[in-house]
């Protein structure tokens, strides 16, 4: 159960057991003392009632020796005591009636007494009055009556009693104040020994408790300290890195806003390039259409082309049928004109003048078969020109064809780019905005960037502020544990 | 183009010059220093004939073929109101025999025609420029001199001695 108790009720329970011991020591030694100091008073009442009565014997005593030596040298010089003591006796006597005020004998005493002083004091008055008016005889024989002496005795008699009375009750009182004190120094001593036990263990207890708790909670704080130290140092370690990398990404961050500038330049050249590209793509469509008459001028031609090399490849044929022909001539021509110049060798010498004629048409022939010959392959060369022509431009029209159907795709697709260089234009510029926006908001990213670059910074001072706090925080906790629990410590 | 027509209208020039020169020209005198020859070819190899031991030289002449047992003889064709037989050339001369050549000739020793496979022209040289076969040459059939015309050496058919191995041969066949 007082394992559960807090600290606070422990401690207040301990210090309420020791100032409870406390409280009864000082209640019983004050009343003890309290009865040590009514006695004390008791005992000085008691010897200021002994004093005052021997003061007012002695006071007594004094007026009669005074008056007695007055009487004798009728000097008023020795009066003077009897004066100084005539008003002090009545004030000791009030003194004393007032002292034992609570003493019923010692009032029934002071009733007896007050009448004998009166008396004596009268007598005394008396003796006075002779001695200054009678002289010295009336004086002597006053003082010499008995009158005076039995008053006297009288009033030491009654005085003595007193005093002994104070004396018997000064015995008694002395002995309760004895008896007072010792137990007020047994109470002390043993109360203060048994306090001193007590809160001791009280003492012991709470230390033992406390020390024990205490010392399991500074080991905890002690381990939480250790703890606590490296997480701060893995923070700080981690605080540099992150400072170092926000640094780095500042730098990139720079690179990139110098990037995105830089995109959205390009962005916005790409945007009036864009235009320009739409503008060309307009001029470019109105060139295609004039393209696409053009293509279809040229298959006319080609048409007529190839219709006109058809028809010299006929005319070439006919050319080679005559030419035929004429080499056909040119070689039966020359076969005339051998079989005539044989003919003219056998006849004779009448015929050598027909060998020479022969011989020149024979010749002419060769010539002449010759250049049909050349004229031939001339022909042959130009049909076969002319079907190479006719099979390329064939091939040609037919590549006009399809040019013509690739052109009219193409002039689709150039309507096709035509929209989507509107469109791109349109993009463009919306990639020039949102670029824009971008790089605003990479600038916003920067400055962020930065503030939390020197956050990270404020981190690793904070953090290595933080680690030198948990190194004394583990250095103080092991301090208050060497001071709990030393050994252990140790 | 145009160097072509400029070539073709010098040709012209030249022909014209040299028909024209013919008639300028005084009359020549006999030249029996030089030969003519017929420029033919057998099997694509060149020969020449003497244009004095022939009597004509036709084309396309339709030949008959006639039964007989002379590989040689293609058959009978009319000339000039005459049969005579005709021979191939290309077998006579150790060829194989070819499919209807074109052109023929008809010797002038006999009538006998042989048929060839081209005519490539006359030419007309000096005697210097016939050279006889020698010795050790390899021996051709019915060859004993060679003519250097133009770009060509070409053997002489001596058509007599093909005619007195076709009358031989004729002779030794039976019937």
């Amino acid at each position: 159960m007082i394992k559960s108790w807090t600290f606070g009720r422990r401690l207040a329970t301990g210090f309420g057991l020791a100032v409870l011991i406390l409280l009864v020591i000082a209640v019983v030694a004050y009343r003890t003392t309290d009865s040590l100091i009514a006695n004390d008073a008791l005992v000085n009442h008691t010897y200021q009632v002994r004093t005052d009565l021997a003061d007012l014997l002695s006071e007594l005593e004094g007026a009669e020796t005074g008056v007695r030596g007055y009487v004798i040298t009728g000097s008023d010089s020795y009066l003077e005591p009897y004066q100084a003591t005539l008003g002090q006796i009545k004030t000791t006597f009030a003194d004393v009636q007032k002292l034992t005020v609570d003493n019923p004998n010692h009032q029934r005493r002071l009733a007896t007494l007050s009448p004998l002083i009166d008396s004596k004091l009268a007598i005394t008055k008396q003796t006075i009055d002779l001695r200054r008016t009678q002289g010295f005889d009336a004086a002597a024989k006053v003082v010499d009556s008995t009158e005076g002496k039995i008053l006297m005795d009288q009033i030491r008699a009654l005085i003595a009693e007193a005093d002994h009375e104070e004396a018997d009750l000064l015995v008694r009182r002395d002995e309760g104040a004895t008896a007072s004190a010792q137990a007020t120094m047994a109470i002390i001593l043993y109360g203060g020994l048994a306090g001193i036990v007590l809160i001791a263990m009280i003492g012991w207890f709470i230390t033992r408790s406390l020390s024990t708790q205490i010392g399991a909670a500074v080991g905890q704080v002690q381990s939480s300290s250790s703890e606590l130290q490296a997480a701060a140092n893995q923070q700080a370690t981690g605080a540099k890195e992150q400072a170092t990398a926000m640094s780095e990404i500042t730098t990139t961050i720079s690179e990139l806003l110098a990037t995105s500038r830089q995109i959205a330049e390009s962005a916005q050249r790409v945007a009036q390039i864009a235009d320009q590209t739409a503008g060309a793509a307009r001029a470019g469509h109105g060139t295609v259409d004039t393209t696409k008459e053009s293509i279809s001028g040229i298959r006319q031609q080609v048409d007529q082309i190839v219709a006109h090399m058809l028809g010299l490849g006929k005319k070439s044929q006919e050319i080679g049928a005559v030419l035929d022909i004429v080499l056909e001539l040119a070689e039966q021509t020359n076969i005339l004109a051998i079989n005539a110049t044989i003919e003219a060798a056998g006849a004779g010498e009448a015929g050598k003048r027909f060998a020479v004629v022969a011989d020149e048409i024979r010749k002419l022939a060769d010539r002449v078969g010759g250049s049909a010959k050349e004229i031939r392959t001339l022909i042959d060369d130009v049909r076969s020109a002319v079907n190479t022509t006719v099979m390329a431009t064939e091939t040609g029209s037919k590549a006009v064809d399809a040019g013509s159907r690739q052109f009219g795709d193409v002039a689709i697709a150039f309507q096709q780019i035509s929209g989507l260089v509107s469109t791109t234009t349109e993009a463009s510029r919306e990639i020039e905005l949102s670029t824009k926006q971008q790089t605003t908001a990479v600038e916003q990213v920067n400055v962020a960037i930065a503030n939390v670059a020197q956050a990270s910074r404020e981190t690793e001072t904070s953090s290595a502020q933080t680690l030198q706090t948990a190194s004394q925080l583990a250095g103080l906790s092991k301090e208050l544990l060497r001071m709990i629990t030393p050994q252990v410590a140790a | 183009m145009s160097d072509i027509r400029a070539g073709l209208s010098s040709r012209a020039a030249e022909l014209r010059h040299a028909f024209d020169r013919t008639f300028a020209e005084p009359r020549r005198t006999d030249t029996p220093s030089t030969e003519d020859f017929l420029a033919i070819r057998v099997e694509s190899e060149p020969y020449a004939v003497r244009l004095s031991e022939i009597a004509g030289l036709f084309v396309d002449k339709r030949i008959t073929r006639v039964p007989g047992r002379v590989a040689t003889l293609l058959g009978i064709a009319g000339f000039r109101g005459t049969i005579v037989p005709v021979y191939d050339l290309c077998t006579l001369l150790g060829y194989p025999a070819t499919e209807a050549p074109r052109w023929l000739v008809m010797a002038s020793a006999k009538p006998v025609a042989f048929m060839f496979d081209a005519f490539e022209g006359h030419f007309r040289i000096s005697r210097e420029g016939i050279v006889p076969q020698e010795a050790d040459e390899r021996p051709r059939s019915y060859v004993r001199e060679f003519v250097r015309a133009e770009d060509h050496i070409r053997p002489i058919v001596h058509l007599d001695s093909v005619l007195d191995a076709i009358g031989k041969q004729a002779d030794e066949a039976p019937l």
